[in-house]
């Protein structure tokens, strides 16, 4: 029904209630995108690097020739191959390491004679990712100087500050939400207050608690509704502009990924998340409001 | 008027108070120990000098108050018991005008007639169809889509006594519902009232209006100094 008896098109403290939703929920919408983001970038990074290990087989040291090095190295090589979990290991070559190396070290014959440790890259089958630290353990029972990196501290940082960044999300959500709800409280006592005369007769003339709360209730949803979609609306752009920005940093950096669809879903919730609030705050604040009358 | 709608049927007095005191906080109470039996289809006139607590009695009647101490049964059903959805619902069945009419100012002449039928639901177009003819009845045809705030004050009254009447209650409670029309719209709106009254309805109207009361074959309690005492009728059959 969308006939209402309330002059609520004369009362200011329902617009402020559509604007401040407008602000929440565009502040929703970018505390839930950061969120996603992280989440999504954790994901591409990990899929990236799960599953891939790095071995370092130290170069000659004093009291070894580099011979015993290379001896080492085909010592891990040959434990590696035997693990069940492994797919393949593969020994960097020397040129190639030089390569990566020369941006840093300048070209030319000092980085040639350079000791540097032989690198093995390992990559280990899909379905045993989880064997990692077997495969570690096996490695240095071959050559205990070794040095086995499979990502996971860095991996494990990385998902501990994508969690942080979850919980602050989180708890900024919940922050907005008691901010519209508190507002919503006011906003319904101003009318409340201001409307006192017609929902005293409205009372009297034998309307129950639930149709004049309906009605603070109905109109807090719309303005919800409408606030959030304005919200949405403002966040539209901004994201546009924080996404063009992104492209222009180096990719590496910032890599692109997609966020998933229930992350739009989910934006598209908002208006509707924050008007059902809003409804539900409005209707328990008439009723409570109205149990003063008799 | 189609008076056709059904509703509950009850047998016993629309009315029952018992031994009930009304006041308003620490001062002693305005009306102390009244008991009151109002069978169905009566018509009171309810009397007594200004400020001596008529409006008081009937709030108790419409339920804006509970009384200090005593019973108040409407429909045979005790108010102190009553849930808040059933107090909503006894309020239905009571049509009250108000002695300072308390129409919504933001709401047409039309809508503030419809009000007690679109909160008891009523079809919209029994709406339409209802509140035309009673305005039309009380000779405000020309006014449905008027504010209350241009009209006169006995046209005012007038929307206030088709506001309480639309939904054809059990129970009327006029509060001084001529005081602000001549004789000959009073006489009419007083026949609105007994035609209700007729057809099944308790009625009580609270005037200073003697003449008015003089005119009419109804029974008076009189209210002074916090005692209700029933008088006979005054009038001939009007
Ligand atoms: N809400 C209230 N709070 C406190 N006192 C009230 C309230 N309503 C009425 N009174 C007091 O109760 C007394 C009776 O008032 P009431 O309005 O019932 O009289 P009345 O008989 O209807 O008078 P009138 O004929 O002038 O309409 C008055 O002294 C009034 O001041
Ligand atoms: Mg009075």
């Amino acid at each position: 029904m969308a006939r209402s008896d309330l002059p609520f098109r004369k009362d200011n403290a329902g617009r402020f209630v559509q604007w401040l939703v407008m602000v929440l929920v565009f502040l929703s919408a970018i505390a839930a995108t950061v969120n996603a983001y992280t989440d999504a970038l954790l994901t591409h990074w990990s899929r990236s690097v799960v599953g891939t290990m790095t071995v370092q087989v130290p170069p000659a040291a004093e009291g070894r020739s580099s011979s015993d090095a290379a001896r080492d190295a085909e010592k891990v090589l040959a434990a590696l191959k035997l693990h069940p979990a492994v797919a393949s290991a593969k020994a960097i070559p020397r040129e190639k390491i030089v390569t990566l190396l020369e941006p840093w070290l300048g070209s030319g014959a000092a980085i040639t004679d350079l000791p540097l440790p032989a690198l093995i890259d390992v990559q280990l089958r899909p379905d045993s990712t989880n064997s990692a630290a077997s495969v570690a353990d096996l490695v240095v029972k071959a050559v205990p100087a070794a040095l086995v990196d499979d990502h996971r501290v860095w991996l494990s940082r990385m998902t501990d500050l994508a969690g942080g960044i979850g919980k602050i999300a989180l708890g900024l959500v919940g922050l907005i939400a008691a901010s519209l709800a508190f507002t919503v409280i006011f906003a319904t006592r101003a009318s409340l207050t201001e409307f006192m005369q017609t929902i005293e007769v409205l009372h009297l003339v034998g309307a129950r608690d639930d149709y004049i709360a309906g009605q603070f209730a109905r109109r807090a949803l719309t303005e919800g509704i409408v606030g959030g979609v304005l919200g949405l609306v403002l966040f539209a752009p901004t994201l546009a502009a924080v996404v063009w920005l992104a492209k222009q940093v180096q990719a590496g950096v910032l890599p692109q990924v997609e966020l998933p669809p229930l992350h739009w879903f989910v934006l598209a919730l908002l208006p509707f998340l924050a008007g059902l609030l809003a409804m539900f705050t409005a209707h328990f604040t008439v009723r409570r409001a109205l149990r003063a009358m008799v | 008027m189609a008076f056709n709608r059904k509703k509950k049927t009850f047998e016993g007095d629309t009315v029952q108070l018992e031994n009930v005191s009304v006041g308003y906080g620490e001062v002693p109470p305005i009306i102390s120990g009244v008991s009151l039996n109002l069978p169905q289809k009566s018509f009171h006139f309810l009397t007594g000098p200004s400020g001596t607590g008529k409006t008081s009695l009937l709030s108790l009647l419409y339920l804006a108050n509970l009384p200090m101490a005593g019973s108040v049964k409407l429909f045979g059903e005790d108010v102190m018991d009553a849930s808040r959805s059933r107090l909503a619902a006894l309020r239905r069945r009571v049509g009250v005008v108000f002695q300072d009419f308390r129409l919504l100012d933001h709401l047409s002449v039309f809508d503030n007639v419809a009000l007690p039928l679109r909160i008891a639901r009523v079809p919209e177009d029994v709406v339409m169809q209802d509140v035309k003819e009673l305005l039309n009845w009380v000779g405000l045809g020309e006014h449905m889509e008027n504010k209350p705030a241009v009209l006169s004050g006995g046209q005012k009254q007038r929307v206030a006594i088709a506001r309480a009447v639309v939904n054809r209650p059990k129970l009327i409670l006029a509060d001084e519902p001529t005081g602000n029309v001549d004789d000959k719209i009073a006489v009419r709106l007083m026949a609105l009232f007994i035609e209700l009254h007729k057809l099944g309805s308790s009625v009580i109207v609270a005037t200073h209006n003697e003449s008015l009361v003089a005119r009419f074959p109804f029974p008076r309690l009189h209210l002074e100094n916090g005692v209700l005492t029933p008088r006979p009728a005054a009038g001939q059959a009007g």
